[in-house]
């Protein structure tokens, strides 16, 4: 398999910060992989995810996504990089209020030259939310505006789908039908990496979770069944913790 | 109390770029005002005071030269004069110091006292003897004449030499700039000095109390009545030196304070953007300090302050500078006038201003900070912050049609995503253009009435003759020269015309003076003898327009005249006839021109022409290159406009910068996400500067006919003022092609004032932004 995102002895250290939000990480996900990240609040898990993004950049390691080594790009280079390579869902969906659904998926697509209008009507269609393609987000639900910000995420057809506590604002319902359609977004071949902090989350579509505490990865567990896996995982998570 | 303070305080240490962006504008707009009212209050009227103090004549008149004396002192009875000086013998002269001639009025008198115009010595004293002559401190400063200098008079064959030993300045005639001057010499001098037709005699009259226009119209007809038909020649009233001496500062004063106004009304437009903007981003804020206590009016007052302690400090220190920028104005009157200038400001005045700048912003911030004082604590607190308003949307979809790169499109549609602070801030960028506009304008139309009076492109060389050098002979030179094209005679007499208080100085034109330039409002130029054009003034008080006929007079001669047009001429603020010279043909004596407008053909060499010609008789014509230079009080308009064009395009560009800055900070969380998408830092600044490039653009089209139709007022203002309407040129100043600029213009400053705010945008931390989310 190839590796489509290797961090290589990954440090960060926020300003004042006296231990790092990360130390010493170093991973790959491979092309293809639904893989998880879990951790307790304050861990690193959000930081791993941005600095895969190139929405920060570490104190110190390297970071390849694609081949493409993360620091050596600009400013602007690494907004190319999230346009071209990444897409985003964040927990809080982040529409822009003063767009339509349609438009807010269809941004990204925009600040790259492209029209991708049938394309963003297509994912709103496989999404389940087509009908509300017109509204505005303060007009839709939770799901509905997190299923807008999947849509958005898919737009550039990304090579790496990155996650962060998608349902940590939703209800259980709404919560499940999101990690559906993550789940069926991987069987149709697309790499996703989620961020979050429950271990039954992780363990139901993920096929790999990585736990992160202190900002060190303490568990790289691939997991054959969903079932054994969630037990697993759980077992490791009060180990660690208990230290 | 001490709580909203501190909290006041460090909010504005928070902001401290916005405070930045109240104390310049409210410096600005403040000391713009402090000027305007300094001006208007300290020079409400120093011609008053000058006049009282140098006993000024409220009339004057001049009589013919055979008239006798004796009945001249019987006049001030006639009329009720409380006190007169004169008969005064009068000659005009001219004279010749260095290379320059100059024709003055010298008058014959022995006393600079007396109980009717007092001359005031401002430097040397009075002459006493007969080689020596007193000049206006205006004219003598004008021309580089300092007292030691010798004069030599050419217009009579003697030509004696004179020493300047004084300068006074005279209350009773308008400065060296704006009006033909006087001097003075001993009276015993003046036979000496006298050219055949070129003396009179001078009566000044001083009554009780001020005399209205109709009383004075009184007068002078009492003494048309007691004294031989065509025994006066003319006449001059105080209320037409006053308003020469006024209208400079008038202008000045009234452009001053119509902008002050603009000022003002933009710097509040920028308060409260900033406060309503401000309430905006706080709302969580505003909870937390309603629910650890604060009390609305407490609420309130914590973001009314934040305003006014910068605009307090503004006000400290625009004030002071405004009292100082109008001083040399100031002193400038005085000058003018003989009297002392002391540096002049009012504390009581400048406290009145402070108190009235001060509670104006304050209601500016008051208002949209009521908003935070209604606020309910628990609903703030979870809103943290007010919902985003729809506007732009519509705009939006439509620049999204015209196929324009998604960050423009999203930049032009957070340009009205708040629609009060994008009026308000339309409001800003519409008075900074307009005045800009006015400031382009108005010099241009000032320029072209300029051209107009001294001949630019149409003649290039004026020449003028002493009496003892006929017509002829200056005819058979320049006619000898080959550069010589065209030339206009043209001579001048005062016609007395039913309705008009003075007789009116008449300009005779022989040969083609359709071709001087000069500005037909409307009708035509004349085109045979007995055919005359007039300014606005004087067919106004004539009852005259286009088309009538009346009869005038000169030296009890009777004149058929016929209105034909209607021309612009600031002289004795619209009081003057053109026509031909033939018209007076049958007149006795004959009149003939004095001076010759001189077009040369292309290519000419003006200066050789001018050197060859004057040298052919250099003492009895002067000969000079056309002066088409703009006269000193239009200077000062034109860099007072300049200055305060200046002001409203910074307080412009202030408002955009402060609408910027707000709508950058609130829709901060929206730049990160887009960020976060993909939106390079590249498109980030690009959409920042659509938002700010679309209010100015609008803000720019909308202010064109705003300021154009300011141009057209205040060019209608200021010609009204010197008794004429507006040429219609003058409103034209502007090509086709500025009227496209100028808006760019706008949208180019605004785009620089993006470039902080987009900048910021541009660095955007998403990781920060969405964290503290």
């Amino acid at each position: 398999m190839i590796d489509l995102v290797r961090l290589t002895d990954v440090n960060k250290v926020y300003q004042g910060g006296i231990t790092g939000a990360l130390n010493g990480v170093s991973i790959s996900v491979e092309k293809g992989e639904f893989a998880a990240i879990m951790g307790p609040s304050g861990s690193g898990k959000s930081t791993m995810l941005n600095l895969i993004a190139g929405l920060d950049r570490p104190t110190s390691g390297t970071i390849t996504v694609g081949g493409t080594d993360l620091a050596k790009l600009s400013e602007g280079g690494l907004a190319r990089f999230r346009r071209d390579t990444i897409g985003f869902v964040f927990q809080f969906f982040y529409l822009l209020p003063n767009l339509t659904a349609l438009e807010n998926v269809l941004i990204p697509a925009q600040l790259k030259g492209s029209d991708a209008k049938g394309r963003a009507r297509d994912l709103l269609d496989k999404l389940g939310i087509k009908e509300v393609a017109d509204k505005y987000p303060a007009r839709l639900s939770g799901g509905q505006q997190q299923r807008v910000a999947i849509a958005r995420a898919l737009i550039n057809n990304p090579t790496l789908l990155l996650a962060d506590e998608p349902t940590g604002a939703l209800d259980t319902h709404s919560g499940d039908q999101v990690m559906e359609l993550l789940g069926g977004l991987h069987r149709d071949g697309q790499t996703i990496l989620l961020v979050t902090h429950d271990a039954k989350l992780a363990t139901r579509n993920a096929a790999r979770v990585l736990s992160v505490v202190d900002g060190r990865i303490v568990d790289d567990a691939r997991l054959e069944s969903p079932e054994r896996a969630a037990s697993e995982v759980i077992r490791v998570r009060s180990e660690e913790t208990s230290r | 109390m001490t709580a909203v303070i501190v909290k006041a305080l460090a909010d504005l240490r928070r902001r401290r770029l916005q405070a930045g962006v109240i104390f310049v504008t409210v410096l600005l707009s403040i000391a713009a005002g402090t000027m305007a009212v300094t001006l208007m209050s300290q020079t409400r009227d120093p011609y008053q005071a000058a006049f009282q103090a140098q006993k000024g004549a409220h009339l004057q008149v001049a009589y013919k030269a055979g008239t006798d004396p004796r009945l001249l002192s019987t006049t001030p009875a006639a009329i009720g004069a409380t006190a007169f000086g004169g008969p005064y013998p009068v000659s005009t002269i001219q004279f010749k110091f260095k290379e320059q001639k100059f024709f003055v009025d010298a008058v014959g008198r022995d006393n600079p006292l007396g109980d009717v115009e007092v001359l005031n010595i401002t430097s040397g004293r009075w002459a006493q003897a007969n080689d020596e002559i007193v000049l206006t401190r205006s004219f003598a400063d004008l021309h580089g004449i300092s007292i030691g200098d010798r004069v030599k008079v050419t217009s009579v064959a003697q030509t004696p030499l004179l020493s300047v030993v004084g300068e006074v300045v005279d209350i009773d005639e308008g400065s060296a700039d704006l009006s033909s001057q006087r001097a003075w010499v001993q009276a015993a001098a003046i036979p000496s000095l006298t050219s055949p037709d070129s003396s009179y005699y001078l009566m000044d009259y001083r009554f009780a109390a001020d005399p209205t226009r109709a009383q004075l119209q009184g007068y002078t007809d009492r003494l048309r009545a007691a004294l031989p038909a065509g025994s006066i020649t003319g006449s001059l009233n105080y209320i037409l030196i006053r308003n020469i001496f006024n209208i400079t500062n008038q202008i000045l004063t009234g452009v001053l304070s119509a902008f002050s106004i603009f000022a003002l009304a933009a710097t509040l437009a920028i308060v409260a953007t900033l406060v309503t903007g401000i309430v905006i981003s706080a709302y969580r804020e505003i909870g937390i300090m309603k629910a650890i206590g604060f009390m609305p009016a407490e609420v309130v007052g914590v973001f009314a302050l934040q305003i006014v302690i910068p605009a307090l400090a503004a006000c400290m220190l625009g004030i002071p500078l405004g009292t100082i920028v109008s001083q040399p104005l100031l002193a400038n009157s005085s000058h003018a006038l003989g009297l002392s200038y002391t540096p002049s400001f009012s504390i009581g005045m400048d406290l009145m201003i402070l108190a009235a700048g001060l509670l104006v912003v304050a209601i500016a911030a008051t208002l949209p900070a009521l908003r935070a004082g209604l606020l309910k604590p628990i609903a703030a607190i979870a809103k943290a912050s007010a919902p985003r308003g729809a506007g732009g949307r519509l705009l939006r979809k439509s620049a999204a049609r015209a196929h324009l790169p998604r960050p423009v499109v999203l930049g032009i549609g957070d340009a009205l995503a708040r629609p009060l602070r994008a009026v308000l801030t339309l409001v800003t960028v519409l008075l900074g253009v307009a005045t800009v506009v006015v400031a382009v304008g108005l010099p241009r139309s000032f320029l072209l009435i300029n051209n107009s009076a001294t001949g630019a492109g149409n003649y290039q060389v004026v020449v003028t003759r002493t009496s003892a050098y006929p017509d002829s002979e200056v005819m058979r030179v320049l006619k000898a020269q080959p550069e010589t094209a065209r030339v206009v005679a043209i001579g001048g007499q005062n016609i007395t015309v039913p309705g008009v208080l003075d007789p009116v100085n008449t300009r005779l034109y022989r040969g083609d003076s359709s071709r001087l330039g000069f500005l037909v409002i409307a009708g035509r130029w004349f085109s045979a003898p007995g055919e005359v054009l007039a300014p606005a003034a004087l067919l106004r008080d004539a009852h005259l327009k286009i088309g009538d006929s009346f009869t005038g007079s000169t030296d009890g001669q009777v004149l058929q005249l016929r209105v034909v047009g209607e021309t612009y001429d600031i002289n004795n603020f619209g009081h003057s006839l053109f026509m031909d010279l033939a018209t007076m043909a049958s007149t006795k004596p004959a009149i003939e021109p004095y001076m010759y407008d001189v077009t040369l053909a292309s290519g000419a060499d003006v200066a050789a022409y001018v050197h060859r010609v004057a040298a052919v008789q250099p003492d009895l014509i002067d000969v000079h290159a056309s002066d088409t230079s703009i006269i000193t009080p239009v200077q000062i308009i034109d860099l007072v406009l300049l200055v305060i064009a200046g002001v409203l395009a910074l307080i412009g560009i202030g408002g955009v910068f402060n609408t910027l800055l707000l709508n950058t900070r609130e829709r901060i969380r929206d730049t990160a996400t887009l960020k976060a998408l993909g939106m390079s830092p590249r498109q980030v600044m690009a959409m920042v500067t659509a938002s700010a490039a679309f209010l100015a653009l609008i803000g720019g089209v909308v202010a064109m006919p705003v300021g154009l139709y300011l141009h057209h007022v205040l060019n209608d203002v200021i010609s009204n003022s010197a008794g004429n309407d507006t040429p219609p040129a003058a409103y034209a100043v502007f090509n086709a092609y500025e009227l496209v600029l100028i808006p760019l213009l706008a949208v180019a400053v605004a785009s620089v004032a993006a470039l902080v705010p987009g900048r910021w945008a541009a660095r955007t931390n998403v990781v920060e932004v969405l964290h503290a989310e």
